[in-house]
């Protein structure tokens, strides 16, 4: 077999793969396992432009498909798992010692395990030492879902999020039994504002 | 069902029109174009790449509202995205409990090496495979890796929005300036008779242009993304 017929048969080898991978993207139901299979689905595809004598492209494609897009996807996907939940109430409702125990946790890990979420929650001295009028703010322009914090006067633990948030509805649905806590939904800002 | 069978019919049809538009088609295929290229392409602009021969200097008025598409991308994403121009980039400290520390250090190894090799490529993009457009990527990436490697790092989206737009009218400005030295918009600004290594400043200034208003677009577009946290 000379070289010719050889890259020949290379090059319909690499479509053939091309078709098994997007059947494999379209039908997999990992969301990690797709970006995988996106970033070789286009370096098969560089190296096809490369059999072609367009290496320009085939530089091209390796930086966006298999490079840029990819690390898009990863922090889009890895900041939609997470719910992010800042404690200010500092008490026995969520940690009880160092263990995260409280009836909130219970709470919120029922939530997390309904959605299959990831907790992630804080006390960042950072953020807690913010102003309880920069609430709103905070859950709009940073990525905290959930702010829990203690009212002092009546005593009433208060969970506030974003009204347009589905979580926030499903939240305020399970705390219903409960007396102690109240749910809090801030407005959005308009779209684009 | 009525409805299928007319998009069945519609596709039909359009396939009968493109059948029929290809019939002649090996009129279409010839040589001119790549045999003046080749005979032509060097002496012409100075690039060894014809692909650069064609983007910068035959067809720079196409390239020109390339560069121009990659911008308009930027102000729709920055849009969507919901957030204001002014606000500094959102916390990503929350994001340390979460990268593995292995990540980090060999980020920290390959990043020098990505900038590198991103330089190369937009300066060589007149000798060698590459250019402005896919330098600048390789140089965006390589800055995405820095939101790994520091995680408390802010960004001024607007002075970046900025110094893009800059870029853009720079790119206009070197463009247009063949109209006082050759009579003519878009070309090289080196007489037609001058030498091939004298023209080629004229490839290298454009391709650094084009880098960096590509790398600092894709830049504006990760923190529009990562900036989305929610």
């Amino acid at each position: 077999m000379d070289g010719a017929t050889m890259i020949e048969w290379t090059a319909y080898a690499l479509q053939g793969i091309l078709i098994l991978l997007a059947i494999a993207i379209v039908l997999h139901k990992n969301n990690g396992t797709i970006i995988i299979l996106i970033a070789s689905f286009s370096l098969v595809t560089a190296s096809l432009y490369i059999i072609n004598n367009a290496p320009d492209v085939a530089i091209a494609e390796i930086a966006i498909g298999s490079a840029i897009i990819p690390l898009i996807y990863v922090i889009s996907i890895s900041r939609q798992r997470e719910f992010i939940v800042l404690d200010r109430a500092m008490d026995e409702f969520i940690f009880i010692g160092d263990e995260l125990a409280g009836i909130g946790y219970v709470l919120l890990h029922r939530l997390a395990e309904y959605y299959h979420l990831e907790l992630n929650i804080t006390n960042d001295p950072g953020l807690c030492s913010l102003d309880e009028a920069m609430d709103r703010m905070l859950c709009e322009k940073t990525n905290v879902d959930l702010i829990v914090a203690k009212d002092e006067e009546t005593g009433k633990y208060v969970f506030k999020g974003k009204r347009s948030s589905t979580l926030m509805k499903k939240l305020q649905q399970m705390t219903q039994p409960f007396d102690n806590i109240e749910v809090i939904l801030f407005k959005d800002s308009e779209f684009g504002g | 069902m009525v409805k299928q069978a007319l998009l069945l019919v519609l596709l039909g049809g359009i396939f009968a029109v493109f059948y029929l538009v290809t019939e002649d088609l090996s009129e279409l295929y010839n040589n001119f174009g790549k045999t003046y290229f080749q005979l032509n392409g060097l002496l012409e602009t100075g690039s060894r790449n014809l692909v650069t021969a064609i983007y910068l200097d035959y067809r720079l008025f196409d390239s020109f509202f390339e560069a121009g598409i990659l911008l308009v991308a930027v102000a729709g994403i920055i849009w969507i995205s919901k957030h204001d121009l002014n606000e500094k980039n959102a916390q990503f400290m929350l994001d340390r409990y979460k990268t593995p520390d292995l990540f980090i250090t060999f980020s920290r190894i390959v990043y020098p090496m990505m900038l590198v090799f991103g330089f190369y490529v937009i300066i060589n993009g007149h000798l060698s495979p590459g250019g402005g457009f896919q330098g600048g990527a390789i140089v965006a990436t390589a800055i995405l890796i820095l939101y790994y490697i520091d995680h408390d790092r802010e960004t001024n989206i607007k002075q970046i929005v900025t110094i893009e737009k800059l870029v853009f009218f720079l790119i206009v400005l070197v463009a247009s300036l063949s109209l006082l030295t050759r009579g003519e918009f878009f070309t090289n600004f080196m007489p037609l008779d001058s030498s091939v290594a004298s023209k080629a400043i004229y490839l290298v200034i454009l391709n650094i242009l084009i880098g960096f208003k590509v790398a600092l677009g894709l830049w504006t577009i990760f923190t529009a993304f990562l900036r989305e946290g929610r």
